[in-house]
C-alpha cells in the first residue's frame, strides 16, 4: 500500500514539469471563451453603467453629455428617490426576517413530521421554481377586490367588512408584495435550512431530552445556534434577492399605488426606460450595486462571527 | 397519559400544522390550473368553484389566435440554447481554472466570481445600447450571450470545488495513454462531473425560463417576445379576459412541474451544494 503510493507520487514528480507545460497552453484556451463572453456582457456594460452614471443621457440621442456629479445631488435630493429607498428597506428587512422565519419553521416541520416528509418539502419548495409574473398575476387574481378568493373568503365566514381593494390600498400593497413573495421564496431556503438541520448530531438533542431539555429549549440551545451557517448563507441571499426584486412588483402594483411600492429596482426600470432618462437611471443602479456589495461585505463578516465550529 | 400516547399526539399535532401549512402553500397553484379550465364568466362568477366540464376554448384562443405559439418557441430556444452553450464552455473553465491553479488563473476565477455581486440591473441600460452596437439587438442572440455571461461566475465556482474532489491519476493514467487535454476533459473528467452538470442545467434553465426583464428589454417591440413577457402584456391588453391569461400562466408552469417532479433531487442537491460552497 505505502508503496504504492511512493511509486505514485515518484511518477507524479517525473510527470509533473511536462505536465505543467502543457496546461500553460491548454488552461488558456479552456478559460478564454468564458472570459471573452464574462468580459464582453456583464463587464464591458457594468463600466458603460459607471460611464453613463455621470452624463444626462437620454438612451437615444447622440448627446451624451459629461454632467459630473449631478445625478448624484439629484439622487440625494429626490423626494421620489427617497421614497423609493424607503420602500427598498422596509420591503428587504421584511422580507430577509420573515422569509428566514418561515424557512426556519418550515424545516423544522419537515425534518420532524413522519408522514410523507418528501411530498412536504416539495410543496414547500415548488413555488420558488415559478416565475415571479406568472405567481404575482396569480396573487393579484386572488387578492382582487370584485372577483378575488382572499375577499370571497372572508365574506363567507362573516368578515365581509374586511374586504378591501388590498393592492389598490397603499396601506395593505406592500404587506401584499411581502407575503406573496414570502410565500414564493421561504422553500428556497427552506432547502438549505434543511440540509443544516441533517448535519446536526442527533446525540446532542437526545443528550439534552435525557437532561430533561423540552422542544422548545432543545431548538434555542442546540438547534438555533447550529444553525448559524446555514442562516449566513440563506440571509446574505435573501437580502440580495429581496434588493433585487422586480417581477411581482411590475405585475401586482406597477409601483403603486402613487409611489407606495415603488422600490429601487423599479425606479431604475421607470426612469431609464419609461421616463428616458438612462443616464440617471445607470446613477440609480449604482446605488444598488453599492448596496449589494455592502451588504454582502458586512454580512458575511458580522454573521461568520456567530457561526458555532463543529 | 403515557409517554408513548403523549409522542403520538405530539406527531399527529406536528402533522396536522404542516398539512395545513402545505394546503395554503400549494392553493395558489392550484388555483391557478384549476381556473385555466374555466370559462371567464365561470371564474367571475366564483372563482373557488370547481370547473363544471374542462374548458379548453382559452387554450384554443392562444395557440390560434395570438402569438403565443411563437412566445413558446422563443421561449424553448433560448432556454435550450442558453444552457447548452453554458454547459459547452462553464465547467471547461472551471476545470482549467482549479487544475492549473497558477497566480492568474485565481486572479481570473476571482475577477469571474466579482460578477455574482453584479446586479442585472447595474449593467441593463448600456447592454441595451452595446447589443444594438453589436447588430445582436433583434434576434435571439444577444439573450443567450447575456445567460452564458450571467451564468460564469457562479459555475464556475459550483465546477471548481467539485473538480478539486476528482483524484488527478484518472487524467495521469489517460494521458499516459496518449489523450490530449480536450479529450481528457471531455471524455473523462466531463462524464464525473454529471450531478453539478444537471444541477447547473436545471436551476439556470428555470431560472431563464422564467426571466422577464432581460427579455422584455431587449427583445424588440411589436414581436412576440417570451411566454413570460407575452403573459404580462396579456395581463395590460386583456385585462378583462382572465381565462385566456390563466391559460397561458399553466402553460408556464406545467411543464416547470413536469421536470421538477422528474429530477427533483438535482433541485435540491444543487441548492445545497451552492449554498454550503457559497
Amino acid at each position: 500500500m505505502s508503496a504504492n503510493l511512493v511509486k505514485a507520487e515518484q511518477t507524479l514528480a517525473v510527470a509533473n514539469p511536462k505536465r505543467k507545460r502543457k496546461w500553460q497552453s491548454y488552461a488558456l484556451l479552456f478559460i478564454l471563451p468564458s472570459f471573452l463572453i464574462y468580459t464582453l456582457f456583464v463587464i464591458v456594460p457594468t463600466a458603460g453603467s459607471i460611464y453613463l452614471s455621470f452624463t444626462s443621457w437620454d438612451g437615444i440621442s447622440e448627446d451624451i453629455r459629461y454632467i459630473g456629479f449631478a445625478n448624484f445631488v439629484e439622487i440625494l435630493q429626490s423626494t421620489r428617490v427617497h421614497n423609493a429607498l424607503k420602500n427598498t428597506l422596509v420591503m428587504t428587512i421584511s422580507l430577509v426576517v420573515l422569509e428566514n422565519v418561515a424557512a426556519i419553521l418550515l424545516a423544522v416541520l419537515v425534518d420532524k413530521v413522519r408522514w410523507f416528509k418528501n411530498l412536504f418539502r416539495s410543496v414547500f419548495y415548488f413555488p420558488t421554481l415559478l416565475s415571479g409574473v406568472v405567481m404575482g398575476f396569480v396573487w393579484a387574481m386572488i387578492l382582487n377586490y370584485n372577483f378575488g378568493v382572499f375577499n370571497q373568503m372572508l365574506d363567507a365566514v362573516g368578515l365581509g367588512s374586511w374586504m378591501v381593494d388590498w393592492l389598490g390600498s397603499p396601506k395593505y400593497a406592500m404587506l401584499a408584495i411581502i407575503l406573496s413573495t414570502v410565500w414564493k421564496g421561504a422553500g428556497y431556503y427552506m432547502i438549505i435550512y434543511l440540509a443544516g438541520l441533517q448535519g446536526i448530531p442527533a446525540e446532542l438533542n437526545e443528550a439534552a431530552s435525557i437532561d430533561g431539555a423540552g422542544g422548545w429549549k432543545q431548538f434555542r440551545h442546540i438547534t438555533f445556534p447550529l444553525l448559524a451557517g446555514s442562516m449566513t448563507v440563506c440571509m446574505v441571499l435573501s437580502m440580495i434577492s429581496a434588493l433585487k426584486i422586480f417581477d411581482q412588483i411590475a405585475v401586482m402594483t406597477d409601483g403603486g399605488p402613487g409611489f407606495e411600492t415603488e422600490t429601487l429596482t423599479y425606479i431604475i426600470y421607470k426612469v431609464g426606460f419609461g421616463e428616458l432618462r438612462q443616464g440617471f437611471g445607470t446613477a440609480l443602479a449604482m446605488v444598488l450595486f453599492l448596496l449589494i456589495l455592502l451588504v454582502t461585505l458586512i454580512q458575511v463578516k458580522f454573521l461568520r462571527k456567530r457561526e458555532v465550529q463543529m | 397519559m403515557t409517554i408513548q400516547a403523549k409522542k403520538r399526539w405530539g406527531e399527529v399535532i406536528l402533522f396536522a400544522i404542516t398539512l395545513i401549512l402545505a394546503v395554503i402553500f400549494f392553493f395558489p397553484i392550484f388555483f391557478n390550473l384549476m381556473s385555466a379550465f374555466k370559462s371567464n364568466a365561470e371564474i367571475m362568477r366564483d372563482a373557488l368553484a370547481f370547473p363544471k366540464g374542462l374548458y379548453l376554448e382559452s387554450f384554443k384562443y392562444l395557440l390560434t389566435e395570438t402569438n403565443f405559439p411563437q412566445a413558446i418557441g422563443n421561449s424553448l430556444i433560448l432556454t435550450v440554447v442558453s444552457i447548452a452553450a453554458q454547459v459547452l464552455i462553464i465547467p471547461m473553465a472551471g476545470y482549467a481554472i482549479e487544475r492549473r491553479n497558477a497566480k492568474w488563473t485565481q486572479a481570473v476565477f476571482l475577477y469571474f466570481l466579482a460578477g455574482m455581486m453584479i446586479p442585472f440591473q447595474a449593467y441593463m441600460i448600456p447592454l441595451f445600447k452595446e447589443l444594438k452596437v453589436l447588430g445582436m439587438y433583434g434576434s435571439l442572440v444577444g439573450p443567450i450571450c447575456v445567460y452564458v455571461a450571467g451564468a460564469v461566475g457562479f459555475g464556475c465556482l459550483l465546477y471548481t470545488s467539485f473538480v478539486k474532489g476528482i483524484p488527478r491519476e484518472i487524467e495521469e493514467a489517460a494521458e499516459i495513454d496518449g489523450c490530449n487535454q480536450y479529450g481528457i476533459f471531455w471524455k473523462i473528467v466531463f462524464p464525473l462531473l454529471g450531478p453539478v452538470t444537471a444541477s447547473m442545467v436545471v436551476l439556470n434553465g428555470l431560472g431563464i425560463w422564467n426571466d422577464f426583464l432581460m427579455p422584455m428589454l431587449v427583445l424588440p417591440s411589436g414581436h412576440p417576445k417570451t411566454m413570460v413577457v407575452e403573459i404580462y402584456r396579456y395581463i395590460g391588453e386583456f385585462s378583462s379576459r382572465w381565462d385566456m391569461i390563466f391559460a397561458g400562466t399553466a402553460m408556464s408552469v406545467i411543464p416547470v412541474l413536469i421536470v421538477f417532479i422528474s429530477l427533483q433531487k438535482y433541485f435540491v442537491k444543487g441548492i445545497a451544494s451552492g449554498a454550503t460552497k457559497g
